[in-house]
């Protein structure tokens, strides 16, 4: 129990600083030259940074609604990961203004003439839309403010009975983030093609956010506990569970997109393959069978055996994978309604960079001004104890 | 005083017995002759198996056509029993595979009862479809084997692939438990005083020594066996699904089939399994092995496990109005508002509506209350597979061949015969084996470790 | 008493080879501490038992990590190429059928199957191969079976014993490190006495015959009699009308309907040369190719449906002892100058004694027939052209 609290370096702000600029360089150069190609790009900013940030608090959750112990020494890490959760309505703000570049269900003349949308009208609107994102990220920044308050009074007062009112919250938390990310992902992601649908869609977003969090936050905490900024005590088995959890996020991935796939294909209808079909003409074909490989097979195959998840130099790896892989999968499923073929250039690089950057600077500050583990929880021994 | 403690852990035994008072607690159903209550209950499911029975060996005499079956309806209730089977198993695996993977400790007292309920579920999960061929003797030709007419089983047929699944989830979960039994045969070998029963335990024990030599592997194994059951036990309900998802009937060609149905089967098996064993601790004196604590946890997962499937029910809604679909819209508004509005309403009420009072820790921790509630979350379970396999049967695209469906005596009497099945075997499971895993309770005990400090043994 | 009597036979013991010496512990801290002892001394070939897994023992004991898991890996990965291959080959090579509109190789509806049959391989061939490889059980001769030890060890205590066939086994010396580490109750245990097993007894021999003999009556009964009886015939019979039976509630009796009159099949056409004359289809010409494919196709229509009256090679001789007028042969100069589309006229509609053939052979292979009776006729004024193209 023993914890110093210490300062990042200045290292950590100047890589933060560096990823932010060129990103936001490359998004202002990309914006002058194709405005509606970087607004798809913005999107899936959007949404990268979105699941980083919910991902990371829905770990918060889970860690108190589940009673598990072994994450609580990396609670803070998840908690300042998340605390960029307000900057994901920046992203937002200019989409807002071009929505009728991204979604031809903003266009009143096209609804009018399409039976399909004009049914649909009463949720796809723009103040409904507009109203539900805002929504969405506030109330799920409202817990993550409740959350971080009671645990940092904790630190001071060691109450258990704030632990207590927490696990109460995340009770509240889970129908609540379940609800704002299937909306987040209806409106963001599948409203581009309005007349498709499909019921898992929620679920696919969900397990994709939680696996980006998780993978966020697991490589910040096995370099901070690399780099001596955590608690003593963090051992191999606390690796292993980051790495098993990964491991299993992965595989209800593929389990939920391969379900999705398998009915859409098996039953045929026209409405509901054409999705599919946009994602295999063009060259596209690729680009999804490169997705299973990236976003499956490799992290599957690295993270396979038992060793591997509690290797910290593998776990740090298929971590930024994860990452890369998630920006991926948002590629694949935001850009076919931007172009019938294959595009990638430096237009597409903007987004993440300038996301991973803002997260790095939101972590730096935010361990300026709190303790990087929450030295004040109850669990805090018996998650140093932890052993499998 | 507060009623929880952050800093300890939740223990998985009340007190701290001596190993040998627990070989006697759990061995003491299989030393002792039968109770009054166990004779009782044992006449009442074998009553409910002779008669059910008889529905059965009627409709082997005179075929399937003295179901309710017809068209449109081709599909009543084997095919709901068969999925509410299917689904009462998966609570089983996943308190013993998956709750093990997530180090869950208090699972232990209540695994190997919740694994015997999964092979017992899906025993009665197999007799549908197997009775449902008309010709339950010829069930050979659902396996792909060289046979004399020279055809093959279709591959791309998620019937088919009930078949691999079901047979294969029943296999491993048969292996998981014997794997599981194995030292407390053994244990059960050393101490019975009776020949017979030396026997017995000799065969099944295989001569386990308790050595480490072994427990080294056999620790690897029980591992690698629940890391495959936790995928084994979505597959199976998720194939359950493609069922109906591969198809194009409005209301069952849906995308989150695959997992609303194991979110749908795990909690209608936690209801069960949350039941039968409130039953097995009052009666054989368990009650510090299965604590009020973890049924309470129980619950939580029902609650827990609840709200997903509500989640799956009103995605359904909204996108059957979002899609535009005028088919798909219809059946949801004939769920709730046409014939079948009845058993619609039974199935919301009882599984979303009436399991919120567990958010109360009062009704969560008594047990009244909260076997009442286990009873009516498997009772709409039971009508939510009986609301999605009748209702988008009965009235799918042409209004021209619309039709009910009535479930005549022989389709209740089978039903009847499957809980007969499922009861009688759980009675003598808790007077044949140890319903508790004796080696398992015996290391979570306090002080069966050594402590930390003395081995030094830890990296 | 019994099961210890061979421990109090003192005359026995003399000759009996002793296994192992071990001693019972009562905490997992000292049973801990004498396994990491046991290593230190230099013992190998000892063992630790214990009523549950002890945390760390493994590690005090040294042991090397377990490589069950290679084996589940190989199993499992056979399994699952072995289920993928084999769906190909049935789907795609030896049966395959359109179903759904979909490709014969629909690698997605493969997945479920090959999944389960990865999990079955691998969960039951781990677990055999840990059984009957790794622990080699069933194993009720051990000795350590009906000792004092194993019912402590079974149960409440904590053992470990030295086995004999380590190189540094010393009965006094085990029996010393054994209470210098505290154990109690320290016991010897002794191989029990071998019998060989005899695979040719008579008894055993009996048995399996009657085994082999119960099992085929059974099979022999159930697939050949019991199948065959009420109600498993329910299928067979039932109240419905056989083909060719009589049926009353026709005025007619027949149980057989004809069409309506008029009606034409689907996909039909008409022959169109129905009762004319001969030379209005001499100029048809065989539309189809004179290829191996063809032949072959023509000679088996030939031998079904010609040769029983024009005979094999088409010489006239029937098999059907006179039954019938023989016909007369295909290679006279007559039929040979025949064009084809004459021959086609004949098959269709019959000559003289010869009924049409028009319901029983499709016209493809009225064709191909046509093809086969001049291969027939060629073959016996072969040319000499003939054999040069043979080369």
């Amino acid at each position: 129990m023993e914890y110093q609290k210490k300062e990042l370096p200045d290292k950590v702000k100047n890589t933060g600083f560096l990823f932010a600029g060129i990103g936001l360089l490359l998004i202002a150069v990309s914006y002058i030259l194709d405005p509606r190609r970087e607004a798809f790009n913005n999107i899936i900013g959007l949404t990268f940074f979105a699941s980083i940030a919910i991902g990371a608090l829905a770990l918060v959750a889970l860690e108190y609604i589940s009673g598990a112990v072994w994450s609580v020494p990396f609670r803070r890490v998840s908690e300042f990961i998340a605390s960029s959760l307000p900057l994901v309505l920046v992203f937002a703000i200019p989409l807002f203004l071009m929505l009728g570049m991204l979604f031809h269900w903003t266009h009143p003349e096209v609804v009018s003439a399409d039976k399909l949308l004009s049914g649909k009208s009463p949720y796809l609107n723009i103040p409904f839309f507009i109203g539900r994102t805002i929504g969405v990220i506030l109330v799920l920044y409202v817990f993550y403010a409740l959350f971080t308050r009671n645990s940092r009074k904790q630190d001071e007062s060691k109450e258990q009975g704030l632990t207590r009112t927490n696990v109460k919250l995340s009770a509240a938390f889970m129908p609540v983030a379940g609800i704002g990310l299937t909306l987040l992902s209806i409106d963001w992601i599948m409203s581009l093609e309005p007349h498709w649908y499909s019921t898992i869609f929620g679920v696919y977003y969900i397990s994709a956010t939680l696996l980006a969090g998780l993978a966020a936050t697991t490589y910040a905490s096995v370099s901070l506990n690399e780099a001596g900024y955590l608690i003593p005590g963090v051992n191999k088995d606390h690796y292993y569970s980051l790495g098993a959890l990964m491991f299993a996020i992965t595989n209800f991935w593929a389990y939920i997109a391969f379900s999705q796939f398998l009915l859409i294909w098996y039953a045929n209808i026209p409405e509901e393959s054409i999705w599919f079909v946009m994602r295999w003409e063009g060259g596209w074909k690729y680009i999804s069978i490169l997705l299973i490989f990236v976003r499956f097979v490799i992290p599957y195959a690295g993270l396979l055996s038992q060793p591997s998840k509690s290797n910290p130099k593998r776990l740090k790896q298929i971590s930024i994978f994860i990452l890369i892989a998630h920006f991926f999968d948002l590629y694949w499923l935001i850009m076919p309604t931007f172009s019938k073929t294959v595009v990638f250039s430096f237009y597409e690089l903007g987004f993440p960079l300038f996301v991973v950057g803002v997260v790095i600077l939101a972590f730096y500050y935010q361990t300026k001004k709190h303790n990087l583990v929450a030295v004040g929880d109850p669990k805090l021994q018996r998650g140093l104890d932890f052993h499998l | 005083m507060r009623t929880f403690d952050y800093t300890q852990e939740l223990p998985v035994v009340d007190g701290q017995p001596p190993a040998k008072a627990i070989d006697d607690v759990v061995s003491k159903p299989l030393d002792t002759k039968p109770g009054k209550v166990w004779k009782i209950l044992i006449t009442i499911t074998s009553l409910m198996l002779l008669v059910g029975g008889g529905a059965l060996v009627w409709t082997f005499y005179k075929g399937i056509g003295v179901w309710g079956n017809n068209q449109p309806v081709s599909w009543g209730f084997d095919i709901v029993n068969f999925v509410f089977w299917v689904g009462i198993g998966h609570a089983g695996t996943l308190i013993s595979a998956i709750l093990f993977l997530l180090r869950q400790r208090w699972r232990t007292g209540i695994a190997r009862f919740a694994e015997a309920m999964t092979i017992f579920a899906v025993m009665c999960a197999g007799i549908f479809p197997a009775i449902h061929t008309g010709r339950a003797w010829l069930d050979g030709y659902l396996f792909p084997y060289p046979n004399a007419n020279h055809i093959w089983v279709n591959f791309t047929s998620p019937l088919l692939w009930d078949v691999f699944a079901v047979s294969t989830y029943f296999t491993v979960s048969l292996v998981f438990w014997y794997i599981g039994l194995i030292p407390d045969f053994a244990t059960l070998r050393d101490r019975t005083e009776s020949k017979l029963k030396k026997t017995i335990y000799t065969i099944f024990s295989l001569g386990w020594r308790h050595s480490t030599r072994h427990w080294q592997h056999y620790e690897k194994t029980y591992m690698i066996l629940a890391g495959f059951a936790t995928p084994l036990v979505l597959s199976v309900h998720t194939i359950v699904s493609f069922d109906f998802a591969v198809s194009v009937i409005p209301g069952w060609h849906t995308t989150i089939f695959p997992p609303y149905f194991v979110a749908g089967a795990v909690f209608s098996g936690f209801a069960m399994v949350q039941n039968v064993l409130i039953f097995v601790r009052q009666a054989f004196n368990m009650k510090h092995i299965i604590t009020i604590k973890h049924l309470e946890r129980m619950n939580q997962i029902i609650i827990l496990v609840g709200t997903m499937v509500g989640y799956a029910y009103a995605m359904e809604f909204f996108i059957a109005w979002y899609s535009g679909n005028q088919f798909e819209t219809f059946t949801f508004i004939n769920r709730a508002f046409g014939p079948y509005a009845w058993a619609y309403w039974i199935m919301v009420s009882c599984n979303v509506i009436l399991p919120q009072l567990f958010w109360s820790k009062k009704i969560r921790t008594t047990i009244v209350p909260m076997f009442v509630i286990g009873i009516i979350v498997n009772i709409g379970m039971w009508f939510e597979r009986f609301v999605i396999i009748v209702t988008s049967l009965s009235r799918d695209f042409l209004p021209s061949s619309w039709g009910m469906y009535t479930p005549t005596i022989y389709d209740l009497g089978i039903l009847m015969f499957s809980f007969g099945l499922f009861f009688t075997n759980v009675l003598i499971f808790v007077k044949t084996m140890p319903s508790v895993s004796i080696s398992e309770i015996k290391a979570v005990v306090d002080g069966a470790q050594p402590s930390h400090r003395g081995g030094g043994h830890h990296e | 008493m019994t099961e210890h009597s061979r421990h109090t036979e003192e005359a026995d013991i003399m000759n009996k080879k002793i296994y192992s010496i071990g001693g019972l512990f009562d905490t997992p801290d000292s049973i801990t501490h004498a396994a990491e002892e046991a290593v230190k001394e230099g013992y190998t070939k000892f063992d630790v038992n214990t009523p549950y897994p002890v945390h760390g023992m493994e590690s005090a004991m040294k042991l090397k990590p377990s490589l069950i898991g290679l084996v589940t890996l190989f199993i499992g990965l056979s399994g699952a190429a072995f289920a993928f291959m084999f769906m190909y080959w049935v789907s795609v090579v030896d049966y395959p059928l359109i179903i759904g509109g979909k490709p014969f190789f629909s690698w997605p509806a493969f997945v479920p199957v090959t999944f389960e049959v990865t999990v079955l391989s691998a969960a039951v061939g781990t677990v055999a191969v840990m059984i009957a490889l790794f622990f080699k059980f069933p194993n009720n001769a051990h000795p350590l079976h009906d000792t004092n030890y194993m019912k402590h060890v079974s149960s409440d205590r904590f053992g470990l014993n030295v086995v004999a066939i380590d190189p540094l086994f010393d009965e006094s010396k085990v029996r010393d490190f054994l209470s210098r580490t505290g154990a109690k109750d320290i016991e010897i245990f002794y191989e029990p006495e071998r019998k060989p097993i005899r695979v040719f007894d008579p008894k055993f021999i009996g048995l399996l015959v009657v085994i082999a003999m119960v099992t085929a009556g059974v099979t022999y009964f159930t697939l050949n009699k019991l199948l065959y009886m009420p109600p498993f015939t329910w299928m067979a019979e039932q109240d419905r009308l056989s083909s060719q039976s009589q049926n009353a509630m026709f005025t007619d009796g027949f149980g057989m309907r004809n069409p309506v009159e008029g009606t034409v099949a689907r996909g039909f056409t008409p022959y169109e040369f129905k009762g004319q004359p001969d030379s209005v289809v001499r100029n048809l010409s065989n539309p189809l190719p004179f290829s191996k494919e063809v032949i072959d196709r023509g000679k088996m229509r030939y031998n079904t449906y010609c040769s029983p009256c024009h005979g094999y090679f088409g010489k006239g001789d029937s098999r059907l002892n006179g039954q019938f007028p023989n016909p007369p042969t295909l290679h006279s100069d007559k039929v040979r100058n025949w064009p084809d589309g004459n021959i086609y006229h004949v098959i269709t509609n019959g000559q003289n004694v010869m009924p049409s053939y028009d319901k029983q052979i499709t016209r493809d292979d009225r064709w191909a027939i046509i093809h086969y009776i001049r291969v027939l006729q060629r073959s016996l004024n072969a040319k000499d052209t003939d054999l040069e193209t043979k080369k």
